[in-house]
């Protein structure tokens, strides 16, 4: 085997020194890293913030706190508003992720393989709740269910449905590619030709497949749900206190207290933190795996 | 092992016709190749075959039974695709066993039919390989292998070579026709590839703009062509598109074709091998503008001057023996008219 690393002598061309090419990822340089280092402080910065002031004794004359406690993490838990308020939040972005999966699973599924003409309705449907204002849908929801289904009104019924809505473009976004990097039309019919009907095509073959967008989908929905508060707040009001509504209501209330406040935010944004590192996990895994198999993988 | 009838099939999206009246009989235990370029309807007939398209008009019979409006899962079929579509999900293993599994077979037998497979493709050690682990060749084997699993009546192969580098491409393409003539399975074959199609088919149906142009044997779609397009399509062929004059076309000096044809021009086609050298002074003066090395042959393209005009051809010569003929050389070539193949120009 030729040594390419070592430069070959020749009359013609004569050994020259030539820097050593290390391939693979690039590494950065000092002035990225120091880029980072401020992008990373800024974005962290505030919530390290209220980490802190949830963890304050009090926190008035200097730079830290003045000292620390688990206090406020001791009595917001042990509030039996904040526990129901956070199951309840918990509950309807669960709520929102499964029944926006339960419909855009097989409505994208149905579009891809068999009505392709479709596709353009759904990605205008998917680009509503982009464009239009939360708080507009909500009052526009308003009068539909007062005039239809006024019993609905100021319930998890109606809120669950709107939120399914609100959150229905991040499902679809992320259910439609993993379903077109899998290749799903090539392997439902695959799986016909192979004897199989339209239930165990979708649970034998699609979903395990699509599993990374289906996961990142829910995640979206759960996230979009969770962090909600224009529509909870119109729809539902104090009836169906949330997260995102305790949170304002902490803030409007005039005996606010901000350190209970803070751990509530913290909760909130380890969740989405968490949300955010699922994502970006599930879709790294997806890049690795590939969806086809084409003429790939490995060599003859 | 069934026999395939197809009456009559259309096949129309919108104002295009995909497929127009097609007609053809499959023979139990045969090989048939459709060939043609992008866009003739090869792979909309197989399709319509397998049941993934309904056909607009017409009827498809496997055995004298109308399969028409069968579903797909019902039909006989197995079917081999050109990305392979392999489940991502399954091991070689899991893959094969699939279509048996999908018709409630025991585990022991499952089991018993896999390992026949995985032997006569010869993949045992890769059994448990996810799809991503494996070669280009190694995922078309084990495509071949899961829809051959059910043991289907018909199998229909939708270019199974064509992602496939040449080297694998040819080794397998000897391996299909190997497993297809052990098993005696009716076959249907898609392919651009003319070579392909004559290796490995009994009958060759070559089609353009969503008919057939012409059925035959290999041999006898290689030696007389019934349509200019299927001469044009096979074999490396010069197409000469010369006038014609009280009966006879003069291809070049003194060889000249007798022919029916009625009308001004003809197009005369003649296989690049058909043009031969002549070692002494017979023949026809021709210069040679180029050649390229082929391996055993080589590809020469020469110009004959002519009464009307210069004529150019191609001649495909073995190498060792016109390894002294260079660029701007003069030689004499022969050719005889009964290998030309005339159609109206």
């Amino acid at each position: 085997m030729v040594d390419l690393t070592r430069a070959q002598e020749s009359p013609a061309f004569p050994a020259v020194a030539r820097p050593t090419v290390a391939w693979g990822r690039p590494k950065p340089g000092f002035f990225g890293l120091l880029l980072l280092s401020v992008t990373v402080f800024y974005i962290f910065l505030p919530m390290i913030a209220v980490f802190l002031y949830g963890l304050a004794t009090t926190w008035t004359n200097h730079v830290t706190p003045d000292g620390y406690t688990l206090a406020h993490w001791r009595d917001s838990l042990a509030d039996g508003r904040f526990r129901v308020v956070l199951g309840r939040s918990l509950a309807l972005a669960i709520g929102t992720a499964v029944l926006d999966l339960l419909l855009v699973t097989p409505a994208v599924y149905w579009q891809r393989v068999r009505n392709p003409r479709i596709r353009p309705v759904i990605e205008i449907l998917a680009a509503i709740p982009f464009s239009v204002p939360y708080a507009v849908i909500a009052f526009g929801l308003l009068p539909l269910s007062g005039t239809y289904a006024p019993s609905l009104q100021g319930t998890l019924w109606l809120l669950l449905p709107a939120h399914a809505a609100v959150a229905f473009s991040f499902a679809y976004w992320a259910i439609d590619s993993s379903m077109a990097a899998s290749n799903v039309v090539g392997l439902s019919e695959a799986a016909r030709t192979c004897g199989a009907n339209v239930a165990t095509t979708l649970t034998r073959v699609i979903l395990p497949n699509i599993m990374p967008g289906l996961a990142s989908g829910a995640v979206l929905a759960f996230g979009v749900s969770f962090n909600e508060v224009a529509l909870v707040q119109i729809l539902c009001g104090n009836r169906f206190e949330t997260v995102p509504l305790y949170t304002l209501n902490l803030l409007k209330s005039t005996d606010a207290d901000f350190n209970s406040l803070a751990v509530m935010t913290g909760i909130t944004f380890a969740i989405t933190l968490v949300l955010s590192v699922l994502v970006v996990s599930l879709n790294k895994g997806r890049a690795a795996a590939g969806g086809t198999t084409d003429a790939k993988g490995a060599p003859a | 092992m069934s026999t395939i009838t197809i009456e009559h099939v259309s096949k129309r999206y919108g104002d295009k016709l995909a497929l127009d009246d097609v007609s053809l009989n499959v023979h139990s235990g045969e090989l048939i190749a459709l060939l043609g370029s992008s866009g003739c309807g090869k792979t909309t007939l197989l399709r319509a075959i397998a049941g993934l398209i309904d056909p607009s008009a017409g009827r498809i019979l496997f055995d004298g039974r109308d399969v028409t409006a069968v579903p797909t899962r019902m039909r006989p079929i197995g079917m081999v695709f050109q990305s392979y579509s392999l489940f991502p999900n399954m091991t070689v293993r899991q893959n094969i066993a699939f279509p048996l599994k999908v018709r409630g077979q025991s585990t022991a037998a499952i089991a018993r039919r896999v390992d026949e497979l995985l032997a006569l493709i010869g993949l045992g050690e890769w059994a448990d390989r996810h799809p991503s682990q494996l070669s280009g060749g190694q995922q078309q084997r084990t495509a071949l292998a899961r829809a051959l699993a059910p043991d289907p009546a018909v199998l229909l192969l939708d270019e199974p070579l064509s992602a496939l580098d040449a080297v694998v491409r040819l080794h397998l393409r000897d391996e299909i026709r190997r497993i297809q003539q052990s098993i005696r399975t009716t076959a249907l074959l898609v392919t651009h590839d003319q070579s392909e199609a004559l290796a490995v088919a009994d009958r060759v149906v070559v089609m353009r703009q969503g008919r057939i142009e012409q059925l035959a044997t290999p041999a006898s779609l290689y030696e007389t062509p019934t349509t200019a397009f299927s001469a044009s399509f096979i074999g490396n062929r010069n197409a000469l598109n010369l006038p014609v004059r009280d009966g006879r076309i003069r291809l070049c000096g003194t060889i000249e074709i007798a022919t029916a044809l009625t009308t001004p021009r003809a197009l005369v086609f003649v296989r690049s091998e058909d043009v031969r050298r002549s070692n002494d002074a017979s023949g026809q003066a021709a210069t040679i503008e180029n050649r390229i090395f082929e391996g055993s042959t080589t590809r020469f393209y020469l110009t004959i001057p002519t009464d009307d005009g210069p004529l150019h051809v191609k001649a495909d010569w073995p190498s060792r023996e016109t390894d002294e003929l260079r660029s701007g050389d003069t030689i004499n070539v022969v050719i005889d008219p009964r290998d030309a193949h005339v159609f109206p120009g």
